[in-house]
């Protein structure tokens, strides 16, 4: 092969002649037709567009190979054996008694001649599908230290093919930062040829790459690397795999190779079978204690704040403006201040508990949880894929519903968006932190974390159930996860995380939450009998108080059939924060019993001990379970009619009501044999 | 005797669930597991996806909380860390 006719480029650019050292006398940007051609290969990303321009200088022509849209560099390489002896700065220009210069072609990454693109379809061509006499006298590729083994994939095929090779090393310096030193005298009598360490942007190992290219191409093509003769792609793949194993393994010096890294040390314990779901408990448990032990104070403060001087100031404004005792004060004092305010009292929880979750995710150890997550899933003959969207319903189901876009198979998306409702979000996360705390007091944490595990064993349950009636066919195909490294949480990225969910919840709190307290504060003021006015009825008497006493005997077995209880359950069925809300609007309209302060707490232990017969524990619990298993939120609902049709959402409700109530009844039947 | 392809494949059918605990297990190093997984994507027996349990890596383009109200810089969201799976696309003969 002669440059001139091998390489006729159109050009696109031109690196003008701007060096005036003795590296760049001469204009000349072709090394002659007589020169040989050197291609430089190698995958993106190792160094080898470095290496050409630190071996060419401005002496470039760029432009698209013929008949293609891939653009390649070529440039005139004046080699040299000796050693500089002029004063220019990083010299590369030939002082020996015999210089030759090379005609070099920069050919686009490639990670193989395997042809998955167009980059990879040229080099090929031109190393291995072209006609012998247009291919080029030899081929120097760039491998990553780093990533020896990456690399070598490129070399183990050209090797197979009768052409000569040099292999240069690169990012040397960022593979000893990692401890790997590659010996490249050994990586040569692995290979079969050259091998030569080089650092392009500090311009050393040139001298030696080009004594490599020199005495390389002086000698015969050598005999291509013989190869299994076999039909079979990955028979042949692995033939070469095998042998760039094992000279990685030779040739790669790692102090400690055989020890594990910290990060290893870590993960075997924390992703092993047993002691990773107990540790991933363990932790969750020690969230929740920790949230609902630190937030109390801030949250009975917050409380304070709204039913001390933000209603006194909205009661002194109200009689400033003549609107005492009229239906307005109904709206603003026991709608929106105490609704809207009770909720508000849960940021201080929500944020503490936001912020555990993203320093855990920040630091990589979520992503552990889902390694045990997934081989639950698996060992319970579920898409092990499924973990993802499951793992995020457990902040919020609607974005867990799209997350099921992730399964491949129809049958997969649709159990899993069957199941999203099971997992506990942070919305329920709200009514489970206030219950525990107003019945198991410093135990609230472990009661909430009891939710959490029984969530889990709700999914589990109830998808093993629906894999083994409607899907028994469906597969749990095999997978695998690439783990990112351990890292310390960044403040940045922590608070951003943060701010980004309790702006959610925010969100939720200052809209559909609104609109639904001025809609239960609505249903409230309607007068069922005659003689009462608007807004100056008894709630028990309204239509809210009436259409919530209808449906309560329903939960009579259960436990709570107090209507003011069952009505916050139909309200939840809007979001579960309502839940709250509407017990406030609720209680904040009734008058005290005797022997009560007036708090809500109070209000709702009366309800239960009352619905219970006595045994409030196992009312409460029931109640948790029901609120647990139950339709989560109408954007839930629309999320899931939108990803699996109106017919399947339907189907799916009717499995959350049905687990919902037989769950609350055997709860509260069994509980309160004990309790 | 397998090669490291083999190896690889048979531990994702297996079930190994990283790939720190597939050079565990082959005896291979992390660089030569990390290199044949590569290559069985490229070679599309093996498909990996990014995985959104927070951030994608990628990016928000294929978050699905994108149109969702997320107030997550970009440039932030690129740097968390991301989970990628990799399943068996098709079966080794």
């Amino acid at each position: 092969m002669t440059e001139s006719t091998r390489l006729r480029l159109t050009p696109t650019t031109a690196t003008p002649s701007s060096a005036k050292a003795c590296c760049d006398t001469s204009p000349q940007h072709t090394a002659g037709t007589d020169a040989p051609v050197v291609a430089l290969v190698g995958a993106p990303n190792t160094g080898k567009s470095t290496l050409f321009n630190a071996l060419t200088g401005s002496r470039v022509t760029m432009g698209n190979w013929p008949g293609t849209t891939v653009e390649v560099s070529r440039g005139v390489w004046r080699t040299t054996l000796a050693t500089p002896t002029c004063d220019c700065e990083n010299c590369i220009c030939a002082h020996d008694e015999d210089p030759l210069a090379i005609t070099l072609l920069d050919l686009p990454g490639a990670y193989s001649l395997d042809a998955h693109s167009p980059d990879e379809q040229l080099t090929r061509g031109l190393l291995q599908d072209g006609p012998v006499d247009e291919r080029p006298d030899l081929c120097v590729i760039t491998v990553d230290a780093s990533r020896l083994a990456h690399g070598l994939y490129l070399v183990s095929q050209v090797r197979a093919l009768a052409t000569r090779v040099v292999v240069a090393v690169t990012m040397s310096d960022i593979a000893a930062q990692r401890k790997v030193t590659v010996d490249t005298a050994i990586l040569s009598r692995e290979l079969g040829c050259p091998v030569v360490a080089t650092d392009p942007r500090r311009r050393t190992g040139v001298v030696a790459l080009a004594t490599a290219v020199r005495t390389t191409l002086a000698d015969p093509v050598p005999d291509p690397r013989p190869a299994p003769i076999t039909d079979d792609p990955l028979v042949l793949d692995d033939d070469r795999f095998t042998w760039l194993s094992d000279a990685a393994d030779l040739a790669t010096v790692t102090p400690g190779h055989d020890r594990l890294t910290l990060s290893d040390k870590v993960d075997r314990w924390v992703t092993a079978p047993v002691a990773g779901p107990l540790l991933f408990l363990a932790v969750m448990w020690a969230v929740f204690q920790l949230t609902t032990t630190v937030a109390a104070p801030l949250q009975d403060a917050l409380d304070g704040f709204f039913s001390g001087p933000v209603s006194h100031a909205v009661t002194s404004l109200l009689a400033l403006v003549h609107l005492q005792g009229t239906w307005v004060e109904g709206l603003l004092l026991n709608g929106l201040v105490a609704g809207v305010g009770m909720l508000l009292t849960f940021v201080p929880l929500m944020g503490l508990m936001f912020l555990l979750l993203a320093l855990l995710e920040d630091s990589g150890y979520l992503a552990r949880a889902a390694v045990v997550t997934d081989r639950l899933m698996r060992t319970m003959g579920l898409p092990g894929r499924a973990f993802l969207p499951l793992v995020v319903g457990f902040g919020c189901n609607v974005p867990a519903i799209s997350a099921t876009r992730i399964l491949p198979d129809a049958r997969q998306r649709l159990l899993t968006v069957l199941l999203v409702p099971f997992t506990s979000c942070s919305a329920r996360l709200t009514v489970f932190v206030m219950l525990g705390t107003v019945f198991f007091g410093k135990n609230a944490g472990t009661a909430v974390f009891g939710m959490y595990v029984t969530s889990v064993a709700l999914v589990v349950l109830i998808g093993l159930l629906l894999r083994r009636t409607l899907w028994r066919t469906m597969g749990a195909e095999p997978l695998i996860i690439d783990l990112p490294a351990y890292h310390v949480p960044t403040l940045r990225l922590t608070g951003a995380v943060v701010w980004q969910r309790l702006r959610g919840f925010l969100k939720t709190a200052s809209g559909i939450i609104v609109a639904t307290v001025c809609a239960v504060w609505l249903l409230q003021s309607i007068p069922t009998t005659g003689g009462q006015a608007f807004g100056q009825v008894p709630v028990e008497d309204s239509v809210y108080g009436v259409a919530a006493r209808t449906i309560s005997p329903v939960f009579a077995p259960a436990g709570f059939d107090q209507w003011q209880t069952a009505s916050a359950l139909i309200v939840g069925f809007v979001a579960k924060e309502a839940v709250i809300s509407s017990w406030a609007q609720t209680y904040a309209t009734e008058q005290p019993q005797p022997g009560q302060t007036g708090l809500l707490g109070d209000h709702i232990r009366a309800a239960f001990e009352q619905s219970s017969g006595g045994h409030p524990l196992p009312a409460v619990l029931a109640f948790m379970v029901f609120l647990l298993a139950y339709t989560p939120c109408v954007a839930t609902l629309a999320a899931q009619r939108r990803e699996v049709g109106h017919r399947w959402t339907t189907f799916g409700v009717g499995i959350q009501l049905a687990t919902a109530w037989l769950l609350a009844v055997a709860v509260f039947q069994i509980g309160r044999l004990f309790w | 005797m397998s090669g490291p392809l083999h190896l690889v494949l048979d531990e994702i059918t297996a079930g190994t669930p990283t790939l720190a605990a597939i050079a565990r297990r082959t005896g291979l190093s992390d660089d030569v597991v990390r290199a044949a997984v590569d290559h069985l994507v490229r070679a599309g027996r093996i498909t990996s996806t990014e995985l959104s349990l927070g951030c994608p890596t990628g990016g928000c383009g294929g978050c699905t909380s994108a149109g969702d109200g997320c107030t997550l810089p970009a440039a932030l969201a690129d740097r968390r860390p991301g989970l990628v799976s990799l399943s068996l696309t098709r079966r080794v003969a």
